[in-house]
C-alpha cells in the first residue's frame, strides 16, 4: 500500500477527512482486506495509547494557551540584543595598538644606530688623564672638567 | 599596519634631514669666582640663562664674569675655529644632526676632543682651574 494511502487511511481514523472522502474509503474498506486490517490496527493502537497515557490539561484555554506561546516566540525575538556598537575610542584603541608597537620598533631601530658614548651619547678624547666628564640631563648640559693648566704653571705665568 | 610603518619611515627621514642644517653656535669664556666682582672692568657678568644652568652643574664658584664671546656657523661636514683669547680656542666640526665634535686648544695644543649631539638650547662647558681658587669656562651653546 502506498505511504499516500497509509495517510488516507490515518486521517479516516482521526476523522480529520471531509465527509463525501470518508464515504469513499469507508466504501473502499469493504473490499479492501488489507486496508481493513491496518485500520484495525491504527484504531487498536490508538485505543491502546489513550488508555495509557496520562491526559495533560492546561489550566487556559487552547486558544489562550497556543497566543501564550506566540507571545513568547515574539517577545524572544524582540529581546535578541542588538549587535554592539564598538565606541570610538575602542576603534581608535584597535587602531593605535598595532600602529604604536610599529613606531615603538622604528624609534628602536633609530635609537640602536647611534653612537653609545661615555656619557649621555657623548664620547670624550682626553690628554688630560686628570679630567673628568658630567651630564646634568634636566638642564641639557654636558661639562668636561680638566685639570689643564696645572695650578702650579698658571702661578708661574702670573 | 604597512602605512603606518612607511609612515614613520618618512618622519624618521624627514627629521633626519632636518637637522643637516648650518649649525649656530655661540661660544663664551668665562671666568669663575666666589667675589662679587672682577678686578677686570671689561669684564661683565654672565647672563641670566647660563648662569643658572651653570649653578645646577657640581661647580664651587658662585659668580662668573664673561671675558669674551663669539658667535659663528658651521655648515654641515665642516669645521670653524674661533679663538676667545691667545690661550683659549675651539675648533667645532659639524658632524650632521646636531652632533658636534668639539676640540679645545690651550695655547696651541689640543687639550680635550668632545665629541656629542648639541640639541638647540643644551650646553656643552669645558673648564679647568685658574689662580686663586678661580676657573676658566668654556661654554659653547647650540643658539635658538
Amino acid at each position: 500500500m502506498e505511504n499516500d494511502a497509509h495517510l488516507k487511511l490515518q486521517a479516516f481514523v482521526d476523522g480529520e477527512l471531509p465527509e463525501a472522502e470518508a464515504r469513499v474509503v469507508a466504501s473502499q474498506l469493504a473490499r479492501d482486506a488489507d486496508a481493513a486490517a491496518l485500520i484495525a490496527e491504527m484504531k487498536f493502537t490508538r485505543h491502546a495509547l489513550a488508555g495509557h497515557e496520562k491526559a495533560v490539561r492546561v489550566p487556559e484555554s487552547r486558544d489562550f494557551y497556543w497566543s501564550k506561546i506566540r507571545r513568547q516566540i515574539e517577545a524572544s525575538e524582540v529581546e535578541r540584543p542588538a549587535p554592539v556598537a564598538i565606541p570610538w575610542h575602542a576603534k581608535l584603541r584597535r587602531f593605535l595598538a598595532p600602529a604604536t608597537a610599529v613606531a615603538v620598533v622604528a624609534i628602536a631601530g633609530l635609537l640602536a644606530t647611534q653612537p653609545v658614548g661615555v656619557v649621555g651619547g657623548t664620547e670624550t678624547s682626553l690628554s688630560d688623564s686628570g679630567a673628568f666628564t658630567y651630564r646634568d640631563f634636566s638642564s641639557g648640559t654636558t661639562l668636561v672638567w680638566l685639570s689643564y693648566p696645572a695650578e702650579e704653571t698658571l702661578d708661574d705665568e702670573d | 599596519m604597512l602605512w603606518m610603518a612607511v609612515l614613520v619611515l618618512c618622519l624618521s627621514m624627514t627629521a633626519g634631514s632636518a637637522q643637516t642644517a648650518t649649525l649656530k653656535l655661540e661660544a663664551q669664556l668665562l671666568w669663575g669666582t666666589n667675589d662679587g666682582t672682577s678686578p677686570n672692568p671689561k669684564h661683565k657678568p654672565v647672563g641670566p640663562e647660563i648662569r643658572k644652568k651653570l649653578k645646577e652643574l657640581p661647580l664651587k664658584w658662585t659668580n662668573y664674569f664673561e671675558e669674551n664671546r663669539k658667535s659663528f656657523d658651521v655648515a654641515e661636514g665642516g669645521a670653524n675655529k674661533v679663538s676667545l683669547s691667545d690661550r683659549c680656542e675651539v675648533e667645532v666640526r659639524n658632524l650632521g644632526g646636531n652632533k658636534i665634535e668639539v676640540t679645545h686648544f690651550g695655547k696651541g695644543e689640543k687639550v680635550v676632543k668632545q665629541t656629542q649631539t648639541l640639541p638647540k638650547g643644551e650646553l656643552l662647558v669645558l673648564g679647568g682651574n685658574a689662580p686663586n681658587s678661580t676657573a676658566w669656562l668654556v661654554v659653547l651653546k647650540h643658539a635658538e
